[in-house]
């Protein structure tokens, strides 16, 4: 009555191993939040990039006949108190406070990551006294710390760059010096020990690629704050300080004083910096759920 | 009438990959002073049915779908929320696996002992730190006035299991339940912790279920034991009778994949192949037929219910005469079972229906 | 715990140091002259001279850093050079309003975040928690100028139901003497200047404390779902506790812990904030005192503003610090 047969097989159901990134990649595209976040990027990035081809404006001249008229065909989003168009400014804003932000977060990732690279890849001493002067920075409230650097290296685009990107390396150098000091007990890192592996080559080769992922979290959603940042600067009067370039925090505090006769020159520009961090900070938050699949609730 | 009775309990989750089918129609008893074993490896929905009867699954994922829980004929599952708080912890307590997370790492153990005592009696403070402190040292924890201030990152585990225990059985309650209470523990310190649950148990007549995956915890433990495979019992008999005379696939596998003692030199452990079933799909046939080795093509679509062993026999549902079940179409011979793998000349597990073998050349063997 | 105290004091020195060192190089350091950056091209020779003795250029450096050090431990932070005044004295008087305007935004940030965290992590990705978790997006994508003038226009310019600058209307002429305007009106018995102070402080409150009310509401929210999940939670209920006390003694004492850190960090976010907030809403206190500082080069008033920001960032954290181990237990044998 039992059928049998000379060889059992079931069919097997192989799953194909991807990368941790494709993965992430996948769960990132399938998170709702994390989508809007990347359209208000995509807005943000195309806006920068084809400025001069979306608007025949320069953001720079403009007629003082034509000042501060409000929006109209001609003039998307009206023209600011020197006649000057008001979407061409906020275009070349974005180009601006792209370059400017992502620069910075860039400069705070390489301090960050050398610092906390040989704080945590070294240890004992070199550890010690590196993260007393992080304590030092963290010590100090960030934009003021920003504050402080513009105001001693005076106004100017690459001063900012550096004064936005120092006042975040304590925060990437801790971030990162935590994780290798955790990968440090790893198995996989005492079993690469066990074995005679160098210690730089373990640091470089197996714990700083499995550190970078928080990393890289805390990166993107420290790009929406060098937006905001940068702008912060901006509006105290600490921009690049150059009437050839348009730069959104500046363009709030000169039109502050026109807030009741023409808000719609604080409204764009500051739509422009919240959609932008919005975006930021959405798609910082997804690739977070993304790398981590526990935090999903 | 039993204690507790539970029947064709169904408890289902949620979750955002679909429905969990955790447990399909569990249906046991257990006696005033019983101690029943709840045997099987993780994720075979023991733990749940132990929440399910507390009436803690997590929420809002986990929900009981069907089937009843009486306990001394009151019907729990109809209870409101605050007639099932007042019997937590007075009728029916639990003790968790992980003593380590399972104290309350900011309260000292004299506030987590007195809240519970409090909680179900008109104790003042004091007759309740007084009574906590009698508590622990009845669990064996020395100097309890003193320890009774301390922190639970201040106890080993040991300690803090006897105080969990100490914590469970603070209200003589008729029914504990143990979930895993040793598995988290140092070899040495889980006999001891047993010992100690047995005998206060004992002395005050609490009727037990632990739960294990351990049969070596249950033999000396219990009085009768349930095997549960993804959601179901399998096979049901008074402890002595289930290790003598192992009966279903899954409990001969279990046997012959832990070691023993008096093993003959050279014999090979069997582990059980393959893994336990995704239960994310409704179940269809015997759960176990994929991981079988005496399974028939019908066990691919039939799922048998619990049946007397010997056909015919009368069922007695608990105590140390309860009847040998069990819910099989093939089960093994008592020769099988001893070697754990079918002995029957030519016998082939049934293939999957649908499978690719199928189409092959098959070959009819007589039974 | 006294030794635990006593160990992160001892612990903040070097930071102490490390701090006075960055400050004492910021002016000494100040590309080309500093008397020159100080006093900006057009200064004449005398004036250069006097910068120069005052600063003590001509000391060897580790003479002149012991000089600002033992300066500082006096209450000596140096003076304007716009006035002349000591720089610790106009911090002083202006220090009042910054504070009153960051503890107004830190019980808005507490008082708001804290309920709605728990609230939305009651029904975890249910309709409220989209709400809150909504807000909270806004709270951090949205920069302090921004929402402040986006308020002005609305509820000053529009509505005209909250006054949009200083801190008291200058018209009710009330007699100040700590600086700290609602204290004041409270001592000189006035209602209608007590109501009025609150008014002012509204929407820079409001304005300032955003982002830590988003953080806050964020972590809130996460370490009450983190703990609701913990194996203690489910031993409470199973002991029979009401769902209160659950929620109260088992629940958030714990989930407290990391709002406690969250609290104490995000002071220095405040801190920092105060000074876009002040020159939003022409509030007068340190925050603009320095913005004007920066724009005139004064910059011992910079120097010594961070210096005392930093001070006061560090001391706040000590003191949270310090309430985290008294609200968790395993620190302190730690």
């Amino acid at each position: 009555m039992a059928v049998g047969t000379a060889t059992i097989s079931r069919p097997v159901r192989e799953r194909a191993s991807r990368g941790l990134w494709r993965d992430a990649g996948r769960r990132l595209l399938r998170n709702g939040p994390a989508i809007v976040g990347l359209v208000c990027i995509l807005i943000f990035v195309v806006g920068a990039l084809l400025a001069p081809v979306l608007s025949s404006y320069d953001p720079s001249v403009g007629k003082l006949v034509d000042r501060m008229k409000p929006p109209s065909p001609a003039h998307l989003m009206g023209t600011d108190l020197l006649g000057r168009d008001e979407f061409a400014r906020v275009l070349y804003g974005a180009r601006l406070s792209l370059q400017l932000g992502t620069i910075s977060v860039v400069f705070g990732l390489f301090f960050g990551i050398v610092i906390g690279a040989a704080a945590g890849g070294l240890g004992g001493k070199v550890d010690a006294l590196l993260m007393r002067i992080v304590d030092v920075l963290l010590a100090i409230p960030g934009i003021l710390l920003a504050i402080g650097i513009v105001a001693w290296l005076g106004r100017g685009q690459i001063q900012i760059m550096l004064a936005v990107g120092v006042s975040y390396t304590p925060i990437f150098a801790r971030l990162l010096r935590g994780s290798l000091l955790a990968l440090r007990e790893a198995d996989f890192v005492l079993a690469g020990r066990s074995i005679g592996a160098s210690r730089l080559r373990l640091l470089v080769r197996h714990m700083l690629p499995n550190a970078l992922t928080p990393l890289i979290v805390q990166a993107t959603l420290a790009l929406a704050t060098a937006i905001i940042d940068v702008a912060g600067l901006g509006f105290l009067g600490l921009g690049p300080g150059d009437p050839r370039v348009a730069e959104w925090g500046e363009m709030l505090t000169d039109s502050a004083r026109f807030l009741q006769s023409a808000p719609f020159l604080i409204f764009f520009p500051a739509a422009a910096i919240v959609i932008s961090a919005i975006g930021f900070n959405l798609v910082g938050d997804g690739l977070r759920e993304a790398l981590d699949p526990r935090l999903r609730r | 009438m039993a204690l507790l009775e539970v029947e064709g309990l169904l408890v289902r989750f949620r979750t955002h990959d679909g429905t969990v089918y955790a447990v399909n129609g569990v249906s046991f008893q257990v006696d005033e002073g019983e101690t029943l074993g709840l045997v099987g490896e993780s994720g075979c929905g023991k733990s749940v049915t132990s929440l399910a009867l507390m009436r803690l699954l997590p929420k809002p994922a986990g929900r009981v779908e069907g089937g009843r829980v009486r306990l001394d004929g009151t019907e729990l599952l109809d209870l409101t929320e605050a007639e099932m708080r007042d019997l937590r912890g007075r009728e029916l307590a639990m003790i968790f696996q992980d003593p380590m997370t399972s104290l309350n790492p900011v309260l000292t153990i004299q506030e987590q002992m007195v809240e519970t005592i409090r909680a179900h009696t008109q104790l003042t403070a004091e007759q309740a730190t007084a009574r906590a402190v009698e508590l622990l040292g009845t669990v064996g924890i020395p100097r309890p006035e003193t320890r009774l201030k301390a922190f639970p990152h201040e106890f080993s585990g040991g300690m803090r299991q006897r105080v969990m225990i100490a914590m469970a059985l603070a209200l003589h309650p008729r029914l504990l339940i143990a979930d895993e209470p040793t598995t988290a523990l140092d070899v040495t310190i889980q006999a001891q912790v047993l010992e100690l649950l047995r005998d206060l148990t004992a002395e005050a007549r609490t009727a037990v279920i632990l739960i294990t995956h351990d049969l070596g915890v249950v033999a000396g433990m219990t009085r009768r034991i349930n095997v549960m495979y993804a959601g179901y019992i399998v096979e049901t008999a008074p402890t002595a009778e289930l290790f003598a005379h192992p009966s279903h696939p899954y409990t001969v596998g279990l046997l012959h994949s832990i070691p023993r003692l008096d093993a003959v030199e050279g014999e090979p452990l069997i582990p059980i192949e393959g893994t336990p079933p995704d239960q994310r799909h409704a179940p269809v046939g015997c759960p176990f037929a994929p991981r079988c080795a005496w399974r028939l093509p019908a066990c691919w679509t039939t799922n048998p219910p619990l049946e007397p062993l010997v056909p015919g026999t009368p069922v007695v549902l608990t105590g140390d005469r309860a009847t040998h079940r069990l819910a099989c179409l093939n089960p093994p011979t008592a020769e099988e079972a001893e070697a754990g793998l079918p002995l029957r000349e030519g016998f082939v597990a049934a293939p999957a229906p649908g499978s690719i073998v199928d189409e092959l050349a098959t070959v009819e063997v007589p039974a | 715990m006294l030794k635990y105290i006593l160990r992160r004091l001892i612990g903040a020195i070097p930071v102490l140091i490390g701090l006075s060192i960055i400050l004492f190089l910021f002016v000494r350091l100040l590309p080309g002259d500093p008397a020159i950056a100080i006093l900006g091209q057009h200064a004449t020779p005398a004036l250069i001279l006097q910068v120069h003795q005052s600063l003590g250029l001509d000391l060897p450096i580790y003479v002149q850093y012991l000089n600002y050090v033992g300066g500082l431990l006096q209450g000596d932070f140096g003076a304007s050079f716009i006035n002349g005044r000591p720089v610790l004295e106009d911090f002083l008087l202006r220090f009042p309003a910054t504070i009153e305007l960051t503890v107004a935004a830190l019980i808005f940030a507490v008082g708001l975040g804290i309920p709605l965290g728990r609230l939305a992590a009651r029904h975890p990705n249910g309709w409220l928690d989209g709400i809150v978790t909504v807000i909270s997006l806004f709270g951090i994508s949205v920069p302090i100028f921004v929402l402040g003038y986006t308020m002005v226009f609305i509820f000053a310019v529009q509505l005209h139901w909250l006054p949009a600058t200083n801190q008291i209307d200058a018209r009710l002429q009330l007699p100040l003497r700590t600086n700290f305007v609602v204290i004041d009106a409270i001592l000189a018995g006035r209602p209608d200047a007590l109501v009025d102070a609150l008014k002012h402080l509204v929407l820079p409150a409001v304005a300032l404390g955003s982002i830590p009310f988003a953080i806050i509401t964020r972590i809130t929210r996460a370490s009450v779902l983190d703990v609701t999940n913990e194996d203690y939670v489910r031993t409470a209920r199973a002991k029979g506790l009401t769902e209160r006390r659950v929620d109260s003694r088992h629940i958030m004492r714990n989930a407290w812990l990391p709002v406690t850190t969250i609290i104490g960090l995000e002071v220095g976010g405040l801190l920092g904030g105060a000074v876009i907030t002040e020159t939003v809403f022409s509030w007068n206190g340190v925050g603009s005192w320095v913005v004007d500082a920066i724009q005139n080069h004064d910059y011992f008033v910079v120097q010594s503003s961070i210096l005392i920001f930093a001070l006061i960032f560090l001391v706040v954290n000590l003191v949270v610090d310090i309430g985290y181990a008294f609200l968790n237990p395993r620190i302190r044998y730690a």
